[in-house]
């Protein structure tokens, strides 16, 4: 199931890893892997399972259940991946890796991670756009379990066709 | 021409299966398998206004044209992340 997908196109680029796991890799390790002689600087956004959500609609959860439909969630990672490099070219290396399966609560679910020369290269930007977009596109749902029962949670996005 | 339609997620629960079959004319539009699966299956009908259609994992709209062989999937708007 997991595959990386070399990266094209911007001369910056370094290792591109897009992966749909049922055990997300060591942190440290997936760092490393995305990290050239020129890197100096890396963003990591993990998601993380909330117990307690006091915003919007207030709500307790046990655990969530992620599934997808992985090929195309692994080419969708990989067109998030290419977006990220057309907006910002100094990204060096990038990681998208998405977990599925059950997890409990402060487990991570998902890691953006990306790499650049200097903190100034986009690395902050490039990383929110990762995960910003990953909610929008990638066809990869949750079903979240508390003491009142369990619903699938359905996100707002409705992309265009071809997007 | 038969179709397979792969669900997910609570698309695929009020379903009771992970591949539906579908039999539309040749030639049929993405709106026509879906509203199919909806005679087939009532319990999607609630969601079929909001549900994202993708065809060889590329998403479409409901006029876009499906080819017998296609990967064809329904499911409901992302929530991942």
């Amino acid at each position: 199931m997991p595959s990386s997908h070399p990266s094209a196109g911007a001369e910056a680029a370094g290792p591109t890893i897009i992966r749909v796991v049922t055990a997300l890799p060591d942190l440290e390790a997936l760092l490393q892997s995305i990290t050239l002689k020129t890197t100096g600087g890396a963003c990591v956004f993990a998601g993380l399972v909330r117990g307690e959500t006091h915003r919007d609609q207030p709500h307790e959860t046990t655990r969530l259940e992620y599934e997808a439909y992985v090929p195309m969630a692994e080419a969708k990672l990989a067109q998030v991946a290419e977006e990220i490099r057309q907006r910002w070219p100094d990204i060096e290396g990038l990681a998208l890796v998405h977990r599925v399966g059950v997890m409990e609560v402060g487990e991570p679910i998902v890691y953006v991670a990306c790499t650049s020369a200097h903190r100034d290269r986009g690395l902050f930007d490039a990383a929110k756009y990762g995960i910003d977009r990953l909610k929008e596109i990638v066809p990869i749902w949750k079903k979240e379990v508390g003491p009142s029962g369990e619903t699938w949670v359905e996100g707002d996005y409705h992309p265009q066709a071809g997007e | 021409m038969k179709l397979k339609v792969l669900l997910f997620a609570h698309l695929k629960e009020k379903a009771g299966t992970r591949e539906a079959e579908v039999e539309v004319p040749a030639g049929a539009s993405a709106g026509a398998v879906k509203a199919r699966l909806g005679e087939l299956y009532p319990g999607l009908r609630p969601m079929l206004d909001r549900v994202l259609m993708a065809v060889n994992q590329e998403y479409v709209s409901d006029d876009t044209l499906v080819s017998e062989g296609a990967e064809i999937a329904l499911f409901p708007p992302v929530s991942g992340g």
